[in-house]
Order: C-alpha cells, then structure tokens, then sequence
C-alpha cells in the first residue's frame, strides 16, 4: 500500500513547524558551537582553528576549576538532598502520615512557581546584614554584631546557595514521587499490613524496590538541571565575591558576553553538555548494576 | 508472641511515625513559607521601620512602596511585555508541540521514531550552549531585539517536554476513532482539528499550565538577547530594579512581591494541572 499524498502533507503540515524552529534555534546553534569550540574567535575577526586549546586552557584555569567544584556540590546537594527530601515529603503524604496532607503538599510545591530571580533577591535579603537570618542569629547567639561572613570564604560561600536550591527544588521530587508512589497498587501494602509488616518494612521492602526506577529517573534530572544552574547564583551573586559561588554557566556567560571570547565560551558550554552526558551515563551504569543486584 | 502484641507493637510504632512525620512536615512547610510571608508583610513597611525591627508587623499599610516600585522600577511596561512572551510563546508551543505529537503517535512514519529521540535528547541541553550561536544567528538575521527573537527560543525549549506530554497521551488515544473519521472521509487535518484536539483537551490544559509557568519565569533568553529597555520581562526588569541605585527595602520587596503575586494567584487556581505537568515527566511506564 503507498501512503497517500494526502497523509505525506499532512504530517508536514503537523510535524514540520516543531522540527523547523527546533532545529533552528537547538541544533543548528549546538553544532555551531561544537565547531566554534576549537577556534579563536572574538565575534568579528575570523575564526582561528586551535584544536583542543580551548579546553586545555578551561582545564588549567583555576576559576573554571572552582566552577567545577561548585557545579558538582550542586549536583551532589540534588540527588543526595532533594531526592531523599523530597521522597520522605511524598511517603508521608502517601502514608497519610499527617493530617491536612493536602495543605502541606500544596505549600511546598509552592515555590515552583516564583522566579528564580525573585527567590535569589528574596533570600539575599535574608542573609544580608539586616536580614531576616542575621536578626534570628543575633538573637539565638545573643551576639548583636552577629554577620553572616559566609560569603567572604572561598570554600564555603556557596553553602547558602546550596541552601536556596534545597529550598526551591524539594518541592518538584516531592510531587514526582508521590505521583510515583500512587501507582502502586494498595493491595500490595495492605496485604504487609495483615501479614504483620511494620512500617519500616513496608516502607523498606515494599515501598523502596519499586522506586528505584523513578530514582534513577530523578537523578536525571537532578544531574541535567544542576549544571544548567545559571538564574538563581546570576541574581544572588553574580559568582563573586572573587569567583567564590561561580558556575560554569556563569563562567561561560562572562568569558563570552563580558570578554568577547566566543570561541572559548562556545567550547565552555560544550563542556556542560559533555560533562551531562558523563553524569548521566555513570548514573546509568550505577542503576544498571542496582537493578542487576536487586530487582 | 501473640497477636495482641503483635497489635500493641504495631500501634506504637504507628504512632512513632506519625509524631516523626508531623513534625518533619511542620517544620519543612514552615521553613518554605517563613521567608515567604515575611517578603509580603515587609513589603509594606517603609524602609526605615524594616531596618529598625525586621521581624515587627507593619503599623500601617504603606501601599506608597508599591506604587513607587511600579513607577520607578517601569514595572507596568514589563508586566505587559512579560504577558505577550508568555501567552505568545505559550499558545504557539502547544499548537506545535499537540500537532507534533498527532505525527509521530498516529502516522506510523519510521523518521517519527528519529525526529521524536531528537525532541527527547533536548531535555538535556541548556540554554546556555545555544546562546553564542543565537546571539549571532539573531543578529545576522536582524531579530536581536526583537520580541520574535526572544518568542522562538521561548517555543524552541519548551518543545522537547510538550512533545513528550503530547505524544504520549495521543499514543493512548484508540485508534478506532480516527478510523471511524476516515471512512467517514476526513482529511487527517481535519481529524486533528475536529477529534484529537478535542479528546487531548486534559493533556492540552497540562501543557499549557506548564508552559505558561516556565515562559513567565523565562530570564537568561531576554537577558542576553535584547539591550532595550521596551522589551525587559518582569524577571528582568526585576534584576535590574533590585541592582539599580535604590537602598530601599521596601521598594524592594513590594518589586517583587509585584513579580511574586500574579504566579500565586496562577498556582491557586491551577496547582493540580501543574503537578501532573511535573509528575508526568517521571512516571515509569
């Protein structure tokens, strides 16, 4: 049987617009930048080819270096913080563990909705010299100079970023979760129940084997969402002071919009999609070996 | 042991988890509204009074903070251009995004199969490795500074995640209804139009809520790709307010109280739709 020109056109007509601007704006510009990643090149003059120079020289500069690190706490805060956080949110709410559950589940998806921006301005306001915070801390310390002098260290002014990720992500693997957890057929847990299962075994035994799919999942998006992190830490601190909370997007940003070093830039935003895909294929094989072992 | 305690053990540990679970609860909760609530009372003290005691109720409602921040902060202008991204950007997605799905769930075309993986594999990039190449593919094409050229990559990213919701949902629609519409002669246009649109009405009210949330939050692409003024969003307009020359709390806050409010009333009336659009990401079939 042919396919008629009828049903040719229409999946043009219907699949085409999606695909024309998807590769427009995400394919072609990813191939550019893959090939403008080995060159010198300010945006004007014409492209200088230098191989693998670029990345030579991300690898060796001890900014990116620090950007890395932070990059990487940022992940491990994500999967090892708002993961575990937010299934304990989700198995309370499942378990009907509290009362209102509908309220507290509502309040803590709430952040989901405001700007990144907003949140950043919000809680800089906290931690500032007259914030919310530092008034808490003079009291509790009965210190009434009491300053936040976080930000001032190199290894630890990121803490209260990490802090307002926790704060602002939770919220999404609670509901991804719970949507998760709902799925699982009732019988399974009632029958535990009859046959005496305490709750840790129920949550242990039953409940955990049939999430690590979703875990892995998550992780994924934990991994995929850290290293694009730009928004917030570009409104809190810029990734001062003296590069102390800088990303590799930020570092990317600056190298390229404040420095005009296109080529380079391209080559430091090709390294965040490398270093997803890295993640991302460790993670794989992390879950390949838990389910070999487990399920 | 016997069964009564069995039954007396269960009891207590039942109890045990439910006093672990509450307070666990009460504390996260309050941990995410505290700063919350604290921005809004706070917005309408002046600034001295939120300088001199941060923790006081304020004495009277200073709505002057407000009026002042819409004023000086050109908030009204960018709540505007933030409405025409967003809705633009929303409406022209889902279009796509539901006419896409349409193609690769029903027409059993083999490039479906590619194209769709490429949509997938999207999740996975990040605005910023495209920015360079659009900021000089846009300048080229002369629509930097534009509100086009600030619309497409809004459609182009929300793409991936719409396409999945999309194509997934019609994939679960029986085929025997378009069947019935073919021998009933419709073109496929038409049965689009006229049966799957109707039918994806649940999914279509998921993808637009979703988007609608991720446009108006959208920062990084007005950020780099615009230098005027006229065509800040609110997120933008906002950053630039709050790093501006004002030292005035109070202006501050109601600014973005200003950017806050219009999303709460949103997620008010749509939470539901928002948490499928979220969960669904994560469901294993």
């Amino acid at each position: 049987m042919t396919i008629s020109r009828e049903k040719k056109v229409a999946y043009g007509v219907l699949v085409g617009p999606a695909v024309l601007i998807y590769a427009a704006v995400i394919i072609f510009p990813i191939l550019f930048s893959l090939a403008a990643g080995f060159t010198q090149w300010n945006g004007l003059s014409t492209p200088q080819f230098v191989g693998l120079d670029n990345y030579v020289r991300m690898f060796t500069d001890p900014v990116f270096r620090l950007g890395l690190r932070n990059n990487l706490l940022i992940v491990a805060v994500s999967v090892f913080g708002q993961i575990p956080f937010g299934f304990a949110l989700a198995y309370i709410i499942y378990r009907r563990m509290v009362r209102g559950h509908a309220f507290f589940e509502t309040m803590i998806f709430l952040p989901i909705t405001i700007s990144a921006i907003v949140v950043a301005k919000l809680w800089n306001q906290i931690f500032s010299p007259r914030g919310l915070f530092t008034e808490l801390m003079r009291i509790i310390t009965e210190n009434d100079r009491f300053v936040l002098t976080i930000f001032e260290s190199r290894t630890f002014a990121i803490v209260p970023i990490l802090f307002v990720i926790l704060w602002m992500y939770t919220g999404i693997y609670m509901i991804i979760f719970l949507a998760n957890l709902q799925r699982i057929d009732p019988g399974v847990i009632e029958a535990a129940i009859i046959d005496g299962a305490r709750e840790h075994q129920i949550l242990l035994r039953v409940v955990l084997p049939q999430m690590v799919n979703v875990v892995f999942t998550t992780a994924v998006f934990a991994i995929a969402g850290s290293l694009k992190s730009f928004d917030l830490i570009f409104a809190m601190t810029g990734g001062g002071p003296a590069h102390y909370t800088e990303v590799i997007a930020i570092y990317m940003y600056l190298n390229t919009f404040k420095y005009y070093n296109y080529g380079f830039g391209s080559a430091i935003s090709m390294m965040i999609v490398f270093l997803s895909l890295g993640l991302i294929t460790a993670v794989q094989a992390v879950f390949r070996k838990l389910e070999a072992r487990y399920v | 042991m016997s069964d009564l305690t069995v039954g007396a053990a269960r009891n207590r540990d039942v109890i045990a988890w439910k006093l672990f679970a509450t307070v666990f609860m009460v504390f996260f909760t309050f941990l995410t509204l505290a700063p919350l609530i604290w921005l809004f009372y706070s917005s309408l003290k002046p600034h001295p009074e939120i300088v001199r005691n941060v923790f006081a109720l304020p004495k009277e409602f200073h709505i002057r903070n407000f009026t002042r921040a819409w004023e000086i902060g050109s908030l009204g202008l960018y709540t505007i251009n933030s409405v025409i991204y967003t809705a633009t950007a929303t409406l022209i997605t889902v279009f796509l995004a539901l006419g896409a799905g349409y193609g690769f769930a029903k027409f059993g075309f083999r490039i479906s199969h590619y194209l769709y993986t490429f949509f997938i594999l999207g999740l996975l990039v990040t605005a910023h490795s495209v920015l360079v190449p659009l900021f000089i593919l846009e300048t080229r094409l002369g629509i930097d500074d534009t509100r086009l050229g600030v619309i497409l990559p809004y459609v182009a990213f929300g793409l991936p995640f719409l396409i999945y919701l999309s194509t997934t949902y019609i994939r679960g629609i029986p085929d025997s209804l378009e069947e019935v519409a073919r021998i009933d002669g419709a073109s496929y246009l038409k049965i689009f139009w006229h049966v799957i649109r109707p039918i994806s009405a649940p999914a279509v009210a998921t993808m637009t809520i979703f988007s609608f949330v991720n446009n108006w939050n959208e920062f990084v692409f007005v950020f780099v790709l615009t230098s005027k003024q006229e065509l800040r969003s609110l997120p933008v307009g906002v950053n630039a307010f709050a790093g501006g020359m004002s030292r005035d709390y109070g202006l501050l806050f109601a600014a973005l109280v200003i950017a806050t409010v219009p999303m709460i009333l949103f997620y008010m009336f749509f939470h539901e739709q928002l948490k499928k659009g979220f969960a669904a990401g994560a469901i294993k079939e």
